[in-house]
């Protein structure tokens, strides 16, 4: 195919999804995330239960009991999504009630019912079933009887364990203080839960406090009745054999107590499975017949027995049987009914609970979140105005500097964003804050492409080439640096969304498929557009590519200077060290676990007025953050951070808050100590992935010995970067990490743009010192890494200014690593790879010969005499590799200058020694052919002899001569 | 918290290494992993072997591991002498 056909082809591919995305972006709705819309998000992590362990088959079957419960408050486009192995992430859109949604969602509802009088233990854990003081008699389950909790966990933790088999839990553990005698944490169903808990509380446990395990086959239960809610203290012991489980139930409603003598309070109705049926009338029927027996006259309501119904360790109501009406019994065919102090709205929870059937394993709360829909879409409006700023700034600053192929460039990023968001639509790909960050900087990613190519165009046209030449060269020569630097931002990208949390993963994937798109259009379109104009007079004149047809090149030593820069980095690392060890690193509760509340309120108020109206309700510790962006409406906005607060605590903080400053609008975010430890742990891995990958790309692309100053500047780039965030107190998040992430593929890309081409100038400079090779391509490549350093930064200012207070944090990460990351690739990585390079045997030996010619001191740049510079050319192929010079004789294959410095380069080498019975076969000489040479074996690698350009060529260029090597005679030269 | 302060000031230190003639045992980089694991080394042994958490870290535990960086960087050095490193003045 030749180009213009295969320009046209690409050309006409373009334009057909161009109109393919187009149809997508008109047809297709775009699925915003519960941060854009506002919703509700809630983690939970899975724990096994007495009925089931944390298995794949367990978990799925959670997620379809939760789905339904969904269902049944009626919230649309719900996601539910496993996340590893027992974490479960939900998110539920418009719903503005995370309590609610979590008591609902959440709840696992394991309900049994229990004979109430033989199992309620009294003193030494008998049960005394006529005792009225043990079974609070006629009163049963109302508190009458009851022990505190404290009592009550000391009498359960001396029952011996049981195993009937009809245990419903596994035992339960307690932290207590026997000083006060007050439980301070618990129940848990593991002593390591338990000490979670008291993490999350920040207990502190002292000579008073104890851990009490509650065996197997012993249950404390809160009571129901008047006493039951918030400051209850009245529990009962009961021995854990209940009689039916909520799996013996069919068909709950909510209902209303309407039957004869019916109060018409709202209850729960129900019915029984078969068996269920059975088991209910021999319960019944147990009850009834003992209260019958307990009947000596008078009052026989003194004597009705009681069975119990506990929820999730709750005792929801202890109803009586009356032995008159039912002596036999209740028959369960016709079902029964649970009441006990309803409302209509708690009895349909709680039908819809039994209705959706129990969980199979309990689900901890570890992260919930709450959005408002106001503050989701002024979000959105936000994100949308740092993205179009950001592609104008970057087209601006593409026009300006690179004129036709900036305009080139700006259709292409046109075209790219126009792929990236019909892809988004069409997967499609759940559009979440950070997701939007990963779009607005993939469009610094698809101009960074476009820079290095247009860099290099200009440079070749500097060189004299032709316009269509240079468009062909840059193209061809540009092409490595952009896959090297896309297929690391790519694997960093994938690595992110493999291992971070569900925020960090839309912005890795956003960033990871717009590298992808980006390669399209900023390489094979933009190519396509420049081969057909190539020869038009739009391209006709250097002066519409933004350069000159003169060489001009910037020329200073780098590498002389490096100290300096070194000494600069050293200051600015050990400003950071000190400030870490002062201020500490500002942890966000992402880490910590803790609550924060937004608050938008609609009168204007001080941060000290805040903490005034909640330090009452025990938050007089609280971060208080006034918040400035204009994504928040009312008069005032407050981030208040703590630890982590219970429902009805924050329900108080709102309460109170709307008391002293009017009716405003809450957000909240609580994560656990669990969610806390497993974001951390993921940004660890996340990171030290990374580098892991890098480090084996970089030494497969380059050589391993360029994999280190790789690492050595990615490792400056994050400390600086964490130093900045110690040094001025910036919280850091899950974004702070997926930043760091990115700086790390940003500060890379950089340093492949370097190292891209000192591997292109190693072979053809075979008479420069390592350090001379590095200036030259430093200044080679220095407008490159600044342009393309520069229109990173645009778009990252961009939502560092326009994005709104949630990205402000994560764009000022990115700004300060993606100049870091300029500043390593150029002061750090490349004076290191000079260090470590200059100190092999090959570069030293060269390096002390160029010194010994220049009176001890080796030149900045290589030059020749006059000037000249004294690299080859290795790209024309009908000139022989490793030719310095024309020889004088056209009949000899070298000149004689060229063969007198190969023979003074084989006798600086140490390792290798001429004598006059046997001369030495340079290795300088593989290509050139002297005849009368006695060839000897040449020296070992570790010999120290100087390398020659075939040897130094690196491995995307593997060195092969250019004639057949001349077979060797093994006896020549050899004593 | 007090290892990242460690590691911080190791690589800090480890930069002003360069007005050194290199004769460092493993180049620039031998000097750079000397640095950093001397910092964390003396910061361990100053803090008895524990690595003090956010909360409790102190401005002392980062200048402690000034001495080990430069501990550190000396180790390299006399085994780069040791060995024979000619010295590479760049």
């Amino acid at each position: 195919m030749t180009d213009r056909r295969r320009n046209l082809f690409i050309l006409l591919f373009v334009a057909g999804l161009l109109v393919l995305s187009g149809l997508v972006i008109a047809t297709k709705p775009t699925v915003l995330g519960l941060d854009l819309k506002g919703g509700v998000s809630l983690v939970y992590q899975a724990k096994p239960t007495k009925q089931a362990q944390v298995t794949s088959e367990s978990v799925d079957q959670t997620i379809d009991i939760m789905r339904k419960r969904i269902d049944t408050l009626g919230v649309a486009e719900p996601e539910i999504q496993r996340t590893g192995a027992d974490q479960i992430d939900v998110s539920l859109p418009n719903v503005t009630n995370a309590d609610q949604a979590a008591a609902q969602v959440g709840k696992t509802a394991q309900l049994y019912f229990y004979d109430w009088e033989t199992n309620v233990l009294g003193p030494g854990c008998k049960p005394d079933p006529t005792n009225a003081a043990v079974t609070g008699g006629s009163s049963a389950g109302s508190g009458q009887g009851a022990l505190t909790q404290y009592a009550a966990v000391e009498l359960a933790a001396s029952c011996p364990k049981t195993d009937t088999g009809k245990e419903t839990t596994t035992g339960s553990y307690y932290l207590v203080n026997n000083k006060t005698e007050k439980v301070l944490a618990g129940p848990q169903e593991t002593k390591a839960d338990l000490n979670a808990e008291i993490t999350t509380k920040k207990i502190a446990q002292g000579a008073d406090t104890e851990i009490v395990e509650v065996r197997p086959g012993t249950i404390v239960v809160q009571a129901e009745g008047p006493a039951k809610g918030k400051g209850s203290d009245q529990y009962y012991v009961l021995k854990d054999s209940p009689a039916l489980s909520g799996t013996d139930i069919t068909d709950p409603k909510q209902s209303f107590a309407n039957g004869a003598g019916g109060s018409g309070a709202p209850t729960v109705n129900f019915s029984f499975t078969d068996k269920g049926v059975k088991v209910w009338q021999e319960t019944t029927r147990e009850i009834a017949q003992r209260g019958q027996d307990n009947f000596f006259g008078g009052d026989a309501r003194s004597a009705f027995q009681h069975f119990a119904i506990v929820l999730d360790g709750k005792l929801i109501s202890a109803p009586y049987i009356d032995f008159q009406q039912n002596p036999d019994g209740i028959d369960g065919t016709n079902g029964s009914e649970i009441s006990g102090g309803f409302t209509i709205k708690t009895a349909q929870e709680l039908a819809n609970l039994l209705k959706t059937g129990a969980l199979p394993i309990k689900l901890d709360l570890i992260s919930a979140s709450s959005v408002s829909a106001s503050l989701g879409k002024q979000a959105l409006d936000q994100g949308i105005i740092a993205g179009l700023i950001g592609f104008a700034l970057v087209s601006l600053f593409l026009l300006i500097v690179y004129r036709l192929l900036g305009l080139i460039a700006i259709g292409a990023l046109g075209v790219y964003a126009a792929f990236l968001f019909a892809i988004v639509k069409l997967i499609p790909i759940t559009l979440t804050l950070p997701g939007i960050a990963g779009l607005i900087l993939t469009i610094g990613v698809a101009a960074d492409a476009n820079i290095v190519i247009f860099e290099r165009v200009k440079e070749e046209v500097r060189l004299g080439r032709s316009i269509p030449v240079a468009i062909s060269q840059g193209y061809r020569k540009g092409l490595s640096a952009i896959i090297d630097a896309n297929v690391v931002t790519f694997m960093v990208a994938f690595i992110l969304f493999m291992l971070a949390t569900a925020g960090v993963k839309g912005f890795a994937f956003t960033l990871g498929v717009g590298t992808l798109v980006s390669f399209l259009t900023a390489v094979l379109l933009t190519q396509a557009v420049l081969g057909t104009l190539a020869r038009s007079k739009a391209v006709s004149s250097p002066a519409m590519l933004g350069t000159h047809s003169t060489r001009q090149r910037f020329r200073w030593d780098f590498m002389g200077a490096s100290k300096w820069f070194f000494s600069f980095s050293g200051v600015i690392l050990l400003i950071g060290a000190l400030a870490v060890g002062v201020n500490g690193l500002n942890l966000g509760i992402d880490f910590t676990s803790g609550t924060r509340l937004v608050a938008e309120l609609p009168t204007k108020a001080t941060e000290q007025q805040v903490r005034d109206t909640i330090a009452p309700l025990g938050l007089s510790k609280a971060k208080i953050q006034k918040l400035s962006g204009n994504e928040f409406k009312g008069e005032a906005a407050f981030q208040i951070s703590t630890d982590t607060v219970e429902a009805g605590q924050r329900a108080e903080v709102e309460a109170a808050l709307n008391k002293e400053f009017g009716s405003g609008s809450y957000s909240f975010e609580t994560i656990g100590p669990t969610f806390g430890k497993t974001v951390a742990d993921s940004a660890i891995i996340a990171i030290i992935a990374s580098l892991i990958v890098i480090s084996a790309y970089i030494a497969l692309r380059f050589e391993w010995r360029y994999a280190v100053p790789v690492l050595v500047a990615l490792g400056h780039d994050l400390l600086i970067t964490a130093g900045v965030y110690a040094l001025l107190g910036l919280e850091v998040t899950t974004a702070t990490v997926a930043a760091l992430l990115t700086i790390l593929g940003y500060s890379l890309y950089d340093t492949i743009i370097v190292f891209d081409r000192v591997r292109e100038n190693v072979p053809r400079m075979p008479r420069a010192t390592f350090s001379q090779i590095l200036n030259r391509s430093m200044s080679e490549v220095l407008m490159r890494s600044l342009a393309t350093s520069f229109c990173t930064v645009l778009p990252i200012l961009a939502l560092l200014f326009f994005g709104g207070e949630t990205l402000a944090d994560f764009a000022l990460a990115l700004v300060v690593g993606v100049i870091s990351g300029t500043y390593s690739s150029i002061f750090i990585a490349t004076p290191v790879l000079m260090h470590w390079k200059e100190g092999e045997g090959v570069w030293r030996s060269r390096r002390a010969r160029i010194a010994a010619a220049n009176g001890g001191v080796v030149p900045p740049y290589a030059t020749a005499a006059g000037g000249a510079a004294t690299e080859v050319e290795l790209d024309e192929p009908k000139k022989p590799r490793g030719r310095l010079t024309a020889p004088e004789d056209p009949e000899r294959a070298v000149s004689g200058a060229e063969f007198d410095e190969m023979v003074r380069d084989l006798h600086d080498d140490p390792g290798v020694v001429a004598t006059e019975d046997a001369p030495i076969e340079a290795d300088v000489a593989e290509e050139v052919i002297v005849e009368d040479a006695e060839p000897v074996e040449p020296p070992a690698a570790s010999s120290g002899a100087d390398a020659q350009p075939e040897d130094l060529v690196l491995k995307d260029e593997p060195a092969k001569p250019a004639t057949p090597r001349r077979k060797r005679n093994k006896k020549h030269g050899r004593r | 918290m007090a290892a990242l302060a460690w590691v911080m000031m190791g690589l800090a230190i480890w930069h002003f290494a360069i007005f050194i003639p290199d004769r460092f045992w493993g180049g620039i980089v031998g000097s750079l992993l000397c640095a950093i694991v001397g910092a964390v080394i003396i910061g361990l042994i100053f803090s008895g072997f524990s690595v003090p958490g956010n909360a409790t870290i102190s401005v002392l535990n980062a200048v402690e591991a000034i001495p080990g960086a430069l501990l550190g960087l000396a180790a390299a050095y006399a085994i780069g002498v040791r060995r024979g490193n000619p010295a590479l003045h760049l």
